[in-house]
């Protein structure tokens, strides 16, 4: 346990670092960019003299280091900035409701990718050589090739337009104690569905195969040997050791996800963060850009961070190891 | 844990959610049950998706606005929303005619440089909290101007006002040519008499904002209040989630007539397919992309007759740099004008959705003039003057930027490059820019030729001669100079006669049509699709308050 714990510090201790790292690229790939949002904003009519006097007052004339200095010690007082695609909103303001919105929808995905493609792809694994195998490989296969750009209207055409199931797009919501919740609207099933789709496909395939690596172990034939019941040795021995790559997809899963959230918020019109992180490059709108990329990735490097604890669970060979296993991730 | 328990306990997990997650929606919005029954699949009835669809309201797609503040803002998608929360001395009706909004009377002196404006004495704040009086006014201008501001719009709009760019520029007090005489009474100086100021002055700029909420906020920071804004104007705002919805309520102390008749009206701008939206019965107006258009022109269509199209006050043109060859030769510009088909790019390739261009001024401006021939679409003379002026070699590596950063630039910019290589034999190639670099080129002359649209801030022709092609205007990105335009747009800047004014802005049309700085291409029109239960809404020609004359009978 103690190797744990000795591993877990390091990996925190290095987050900051690389946080620093990514800040210090983002805002100097975004003031980098030409032109900034008083060009784009200030409208043809407004004259030249007026838009430096903006540039001048709002600090975008001043050297770019000097201009992240400043934006980090805003940051290290908790001041994320002021929008600049909502004009003079709080980020926070701008940004919370949306990582909200895109939260709830995710979190029903995820659960439902891996509590249903795991059982699913040990299923298909068991039935190899049947008749079975190259249907559920070949459905997976299928959905997890069509690509969110293809399924949103496709999907969007057939439950919304013909058969007027579901609304086309947008986000409702209910109140539970003062929290609005959007997940337990009609809304909400498309993005799901949408998202799931593929995903269960994914994971299914993906531990199909492990399993049926895992089942041509020598341990299994062990276990078998020594007369175990089949369905022993498939859940005690084949699922368990099969499961633990699929664990680390999962931190790869939540990046696929973001990139599926940006199009599907985009086609159906869900006011969620990918759809915004979209805008705030075109709108120049730095400092909600820099929280929303800084959040994400401190959630990125969470996530892996708990993956990486998660074997030690799932595997106990990483334990006794002291997470030496577990760093080559 | 044990696998096999985990492994269960997974696809319980999964079960479970799904369960859930269907009970929780079909009895959250098992309220719709009633009345969606009975529509037997021709799509959910309304009220069964989006929460409390009172029985008067309107349900619209709107654009996601920048800001709030009528000081501000000088994008459309914000002037959309500011003109219905917010309001002035004077505006417009559906006609484009100037009405009186605040202001019920006004008389300028002689010389037309003093207008004193009577305010309505029964202008309430939507709080009811309190009446408008002069001050707000004055209060509300020179906000708008003061410096600490940095508003984009103030100096545009209000530079007629005595002592308005002196304080402006941090150099008053305040502004000299604004003087409250009582509480229903309000002077304004102008530095120089022009018909156009009050125009102008029907812009949000001036609009009334109330002073106990708007704090140290400016064009840039400290925004909030704008969420919430206690203000004068024919609906009051109730709830601005951003990015996501608008709601408005009816203001029920309203001073005009007629006084708006919908209890509430949602704008959904969480962006989305409207048109679907509309189909699904989620939205009660939608506009019409070219991908529909067809089918919604088909008679047998069953949204045929809910189909409508408006003019639209706006122009799109492609600009020259007249100051660098070969684009400095009126000839070039107009052989180039000449190779193009500009009834083939609105009626064929917009599809009608357009109506094209002779000149600058669209129709329905006042000033629009019929008998404009423009220059007509020959190809034998545009390469006959093209080769007079030097040969298509010329144009050999000539570059139209447009903004974009599609797979190609659309249909109408390929349909010019195509009709361009056709007549003339020349490759003009399109560059996509990203529109902040795309502006940036424009403002700094760095182009050969672009496309870009403009649309009217007033109903006037002050607002597309003057503005754009007037050789000192700020705006004037061409670089175009021609001092005999120039004494035209001057003098018709200060000519109170209407029929003169537009003489006067119709004589320096055609000179500009025939120097050619522009190839004026087309006049958008708005094509839209109205739910039959709507009455009374117009598609505006351009930004007014539109929505209090809307009802809903169902």
């Amino acid at each position: 346990m103690q190797g744990i714990a000795g591993y877990v510090i390091r990996r925190l201790l290095l987050a900051p670092l690389i946080l620093l790292f990514i800040s210090v690229v983002t805002f100097s790939l975004g003031r980098w960019a030409p032109g900034d949002y008083v060009d784009i904003q200030a409208g043809p009519r407004a004259s030249d003299e007026l838009k430096d006097r903006i540039k001048e007052e709002r600090g975008l004339n001043d050297p770019v280091y000097e201009q992240y200095f400043r934006y980090m010690a805003n940051i290290f007082q908790g001041d994320l900035g002021q929008s600049v695609k909502y004009r003079g909103q709080d980020v926070e303001d701008v940004i919370f409701p949306r990582i909200w919105v895109t939260l709830q929808y995710n979190v029903i995905v995820l659960i439902l990718t891996f509590s249903i493609g795991i059982p699913l792809g040990t299923w298909a694994a068991l039935k190899r050589g049947t008749w079975m195998d190259p249907l559920s490989i070949g459905t997976f296969l299928f959905f997890a090739s069509i690509p969110v750009v293809v399924s949103i209207p496709l999907l969007q055409w057939l439950f919304a337009v013909k058969l007027s199931w579901l609304p086309s797009g947008g986000w409702n919501v209910h109140e539970f104690w003062g929290i609005e919740i959007g997940i337990f609207s009609r809304e909400a099933i498309l993005p799901i569905l949408i998202l799931t789709l593929p995903g269960i496909a994914g994971i299914a395939r993906y531990m199909r195969s492990q399993v049926l690596e895992v089942l041509d172990q020598d341990f299994i034939r062990t276990a078998r040997a020594k007369g175990l019941h089949e369905s022993a040795v498939v859940t005690r021995h084949v699922t368990r050791n099969a499961m633990l790559p699929v664990a680390t997809i999962m931190g790869f899963e939540l990046a696929a996800l973001t990139a599926g959230s940006l199009f599907v918020e985009r086609f159906l019109g869900i006011p969620g963060i990918g759809q915004f992180a979209f805008e705030t490059i075109g709108s120049r709108d730095y400092d909600s850009l820099m929280a929303i990329v800084l959040l994400g990735s401190a959630i990125f490097i969470m996530t892996n961070l708990i993956v990486d604890i998660a074997y030690g669970f799932i595997d106990p060979r990483i334990r006794l190891a002291g997470g030496a296993g577990a760093e080559t991730t | 844990m044990d696998t096999r328990r985990l492994l269960s306990l997974l696809g319980g997990i999964g079960a479970a959610t799904v369960v859930v997650i269907i009970v929780l929606a079909v009895v959250l919005s098992g309220g719709g049950d009633d009345n969606g029954s009975g529509s037997d699949g021709d799509g959910p009835s309304i009220g069964d998706d989006l929460p409390d669809r009172e029985s008067n309201e309107l349900r619209l797609f709107g654009p996601d606005p920048l800001i709030l503040d009528p000081a501000c803002a000088s994008d459309a998608s914000s002037a959309e929303y500011i003109v219905e929360i917010f309001s002035g001395l004077v505006s417009f009706d559906l006609d484009l005619n100037l009405i009186p909004d605040i202001a019920e009377t006004w008389e300028t002196s002689d010389d037309g440089a003093v207008y004193t404006f009577h305010l309505r004495n029964n202008v309430l704040f939507h709080d009811s909290s309190r009446r408008v009086t002069a001050d707000d006014f004055k209060f509300s201008i020179e906000r708008a101007l003061n410096p600490r501001m940095l508003s984009t719009v103030a100096e545009v709009y209000l530079d007629d006002i005595k002592g308005a760019l002196t304080y402006a520029r941090g150099q008053a007090d305040e502004v000299e040519g604004i003087r409250v005489i009582d509480a229903d009474t309000l002077e304004i100086t102008l530095e120089k008499a022009t018909p156009v100021f009050l125009f102008k002055l029907s812009y949000p700029v001036s609009y009334i904002v109330d002073e106990r909420e708007v704090g140290d906020s400016t064009c840039f920071s400290d925004t909030r209040w704008t969420l919430n804004p206690n203000a004068t104007g024919p609906f009051k705002l109730t709830e601005f989630a951003l990015g996501e919805r608008i709601e408005l309520e009816r203001n029920t102390n309203y001073y005009l007539e007629p006084a708006p008749s919908l209890d509430k009206v949602t704008y959904i701008i969480t962006g989305g397919s409207s048109f679907t939206m509309y189909e699904n019965d989620e939205v009660d107006i939608t506009g019409v992309g070219l991908n529909d258009i067809e089918r919604v022109r088909d008679p047998n269509e069953p949204l045929n007759a809910e189909f409508v199209t408006g003019e639209q006050l706006n122009v799109f043109y492609v600009g020259f740099n007249t100051e660098e060859p070969p684009f400095d030769d009126a000839r070039v510009r107009r052989a180039l004008n000449m190779a193009l088909d500009k009834d083939l790019l609105a009626n064929n390739i917009l599809e009608g959705l357009a109506t094209p261009a002779k000149g600058v001024l669209p129709p329905g401006l006042p000033g629009y003039n019929p008998a404009l021939e423009g220059i007509p679409y020959d190809p034998q003379a545009a390469r006959d003057l093209l080769d007079e002026a030097g040969g298509p070699d010329l144009l050999d590596d000539a570059i139209i930027i447009v903004p974009g950063s599609g797979a190609t630039a659309g249909p109408v910019l390929d349909a010019m490059v195509a009709l361009w290589q056709e007549n003339l034999g020349v490759n003009i190639e399109i560059q996509q820019a990203e529109f902040g670099l795309f502006l940036r080129d424009i403002d700094e002359a760095n182009f050969q030729m672009f496309s870009l649209g403009w649309i009217a801030d007033y109903p006037d022709a002050q607002n597309f001669l003057e503005i754009k092609l007037h050789s000192r205007s700020a705006n004037n990105e061409t670089l175009y100079s021609n001092p005999e335009v120039d004494a035209l747009l001057d003098q018709a800047r200060t000519e109170f006669d209407e029929d003169a004014r537009i003489e006067l802005y119709q004589q320096a049309e055609e000179i500009i049509v025939n120097d050619a700085p522009w190839i004026p291409l087309y006049h958008g029109k708005t094509s839209a699709l109205i739910k039959p239960y709507v009455d009374g809404y117009q598609v505006p020609a351009f930004v007014l308050p539109n929505l209090r004359y809307v009802t809903i009978n169902k």
